[in-house]
């Protein structure tokens, strides 16, 4: 072989050798150039602390599913909001110069249908890289653009799906529960979370928290009974600031996470008891300790018996035809038309087009398409789950039709309560709203509306009084009387009820008209 | 202080983190988390705008206000102008809101003169009032 280069190396012609001189050269001076570059711009040693940290693929799943799927049902309860936003035709963001682009009622509902979505594409392990940025921007958005949601957790949320969109959430290749995920972004959303205890115990170094007084305002609930009976509110006070400051320095640190797991997830399962109004903000911490139990613990949970099961079943179920995927799109828009959530069929149209498009291009590039298809399903169930075990579309239509009514917009108020007498037939408070603000206007249609909430609630005197004085303003006294009569017999302790009697009959000291601003049942 | 920061920029740790984006982007993150809360403690205006200064569940959260408007000097209610919510923000007294408030109800009733003012109660201090001017010409509280 030697030889024979060299045999043709000495029959080159004069110029190839001219050349192969220059190349040599060229070579050599770029050489020269690379060297001290090279050594100038070497990477220093990256601290290991954050380019080290690993935790197991158990882990990580399980938080993956854990959180997102919080995540999921956060984001469809938060839709009853959705009608503050933009009512009034005002809105201060958290950060200037957005009030204008902040959410509207339908622009709210819709992202936060759009966030659970994907939230739960990502909790499958679906188009995680695209799905992630993309929910993070809408709840950054709905966020930011906004005061009237400045709830700490969820500027907490912000933050946390930031650092997400840089974990490795998709299943290594031949990935065992053991298998180490390298992730700096896990260790920094550990750190943040001991940054916010930090500062939170740092908040409560104040006489005030200390001597118990804030607590004593604040805490109710099955669990003030407990610490009344026990070590009192004074001494809670102060072990919570103790324990968010061992917190704020061991939930981050590997080796103490057997002390931080329990003593965190204690601390949150107690913020549970306290009855305090914080949403699902307790549950998402909890979520959140997920990332620090120890991993083998995780590890041994994952290689018992029937999670082995599991992981055979779903590897199966992943490895679905790509039409079986597009039947399953097909189901859950289907389902989509069972939800009350507004805007919900049109979105989850949406959505089955552009899963459909993620399963073709997944099926050309020789993917998975099963875990899309079920995943699309799930989504638009959620929805539907949530929908039907809370009440999120009540009280969305509800407030959207007070909100209206009490700002003077009657004709939006009316949209909002038909579409809540229409979804909700058995519920009598849509019919006697709606009857109500009909017959303010003399619309006939209004008095069938009082009736059905006068059928539907009749120990309820609201819709014989709406009635009866519809029927005093048109003249008819002595049926007006009637009415009000019978507004007394369905509550005789009603003090309104017994007023506008004695208003119609001239008996006693005239009243007001019972306004129906004193029934705060549609105020959020 | 000055020599104690230099003394961390030079730390292996730190100075590992400059060179990658990654790195730059935990210095970030880590800087605006340690940072931003201290706005609070050293330069705010509002001492009831506690966001992005993790103060949960903080005294300052019990703080009570009953917010004022005179329009052209006749109580107006609140509730027919704005949302339910807006207004329990405000009674938490939220300079920012209020302030856009006063804002928005000077560009509804030109040429009226809008008086605002927030009276507060606290877990931890005496009660305190602010504003009571006239906010289409001194938008601030």
């Amino acid at each position: 072989m030697a030889k024979q280069r060299q045999r043709s190396k000495q029959h080159a012609p004069a110029t190839d050798k001219r050349e192969a001189k220059v190349r040599a050269r060229r070579e050599a001076s770029r050489d020269a150039r690379r060297a001290p570059l090279a050594a100038r711009t070497a990477p220093a040693e990256q601290p290991r602390f954050w380019f080290g940290f690993e935790v197991t693929w158990a882990k990580l799943l399980l938080a993956r599913v854990v959180l997102f799927a919080l995540l999921a049902i956060d984001a469809v309860l938060s839709i009853r909001h959705a009608p503050r936003y933009g009512a009034g035709g005002f809105n201060v963001a958290h950060l200037p110069g957005l009030d204008a682009l902040g959410p509207t009622r339908a622009s709210y509902a819709i992202a936060q249908l759009v966030s659970a979505y994907l939230f739960v594409l990502v909790a499958f392990g679906v188009g995680t890289r695209y799905a992630l940025p993309v929910v993070t921007a809408i709840y950054a958005w709905l966020y930011f653009g906004s005061q009237l949601d400045s709830y700490q957790h969820h500027y907490l949320v912000v933050l946390l799906l930031l650092l997400a969109c840089f974990v490795p959430w998709q299943r290594p290749a031949d990935a065992t529960p053991a298998t180490p995920v390298r992730s700096w972004a896990v260790r920094l959303m550990l750190v943040q979370l001991g940054i916010m205890y930090l500062w939170a115990a740092i908040s409560k170094l104040d006489v005030a928290w200390l001597d118990g007084r804030t607590l004593h305002e604040q805490i109710t609930g099955s669990l003030r009974h407990a610490i009344d009976a026990t070590i009192g509110i004074t001494w809670t006070a102060r072990l919570v600031v103790v324990t968010e400051l061992v917190l704020a320095v061991i939930v981050w640190v590997r080796p103490a996470w057997i002390v931080a797991a329990p003593l965190g997830i204690a601390f949150h399962a107690g913020i549970l008891k306290t009855g305090l109004e914080i949403g699902l903000f307790a549950w998402l911490m909890l979520g959140l300790y997920v990332l620090v139990v120890p991993d083998r613990i995780w590890v041994w949970i994952a290689e018992t018996p029937p999670l082995r099961v599991l992981r055979a079943v779903l590897g199966r179920v992943a490895a679905a035809d790509s039409w079986i995927a597009l039947g399953l799109g097909a189901l859950g828009t289907a389902l989509a038309l069972a939800t009350r959530l507004h805007h919900a069929v049109a979105v989850a149209v949406g959505l089955a087009v552009f899963t459909a498009l993620i399963v073709v291009t997944a099926k050309r590039r020789g993917e998975r398409v099963g875990p899309v298809g079920i995943a699309h399903v799930v989504a638009i169930a959620v929805w539907l789950l949530v929908d039907r075990a809370s009440t999120v579309a009540f009280d969305y239509y509800n407030f959207w039709g007070g909100s209206q009514r009490r700002l003077g917009k009657v004709e939006t108020a009316e949209v909002a309560y038909r579409e809540l007498a229409e979804r909700f037939p058995d519920d009598a408070r849509g019919h006697y709203r709606l009857g109500e603000l009909l017959v303010r206007r003399n619309d006939l249609e209004g008095l069938g509306e009082l009736h059905e909430a006068q059928r539907l609630e009749p120990l309820q005197p609201r819709a014989y009084m709406a009635e009866a004085e519809y029927l005093a303003r048109t003249g008819k006294q002595a049926e007006a009387i009637a009415k009000a009569q019978e507004a007394t017999y369905a509550d005789p302790s009603s003090q309104a009820a017994r007023d506008l009697v004695d208003r119609l009959t001239g008996a006693g000291k005239p009243a007001t008209p019972a306004a129906a601003d004193d029934d705060p049942d549609d105020a959020p | 202080m000055l020599r104690l920061l230099i003394r961390m920029w030079n730390h292996p740790a730190v100075r590992g983190l400059v060179h990658t984006w990654r790195g730059r982007f935990i210095l970030a993150f880590l800087a605006v988390q340690l940072v931003l809360p201290v706005r609070y403690y050293v330069a705010h205006r509002d001492p009831h705008d506690e966001r992005f200064a993790w103060r949960m569940f903080s005294p300052m959260r019990m703080a009570q206000c009953q917010p004022t408007v005179l329009l052209d000097g006749k109580p107006l209610e609140l509730g027919a102008e704005f949302h339910e919510a807006w207004i329990t923000i405000a009674r938490r007294g939220r300079f920012s809101v209020i302030e856009a408030m006063g804002k928005a109800l000077c560009e509804r009733h030109p040429g009226a003169e809008v008086r605002m003012s927030i009276d507060c109660r606290y877990n931890d201090r005496e009660p305190q009032t602010y504003g009571g001017y006239d906010m289409c010409n001194v938008p601030l509280l």
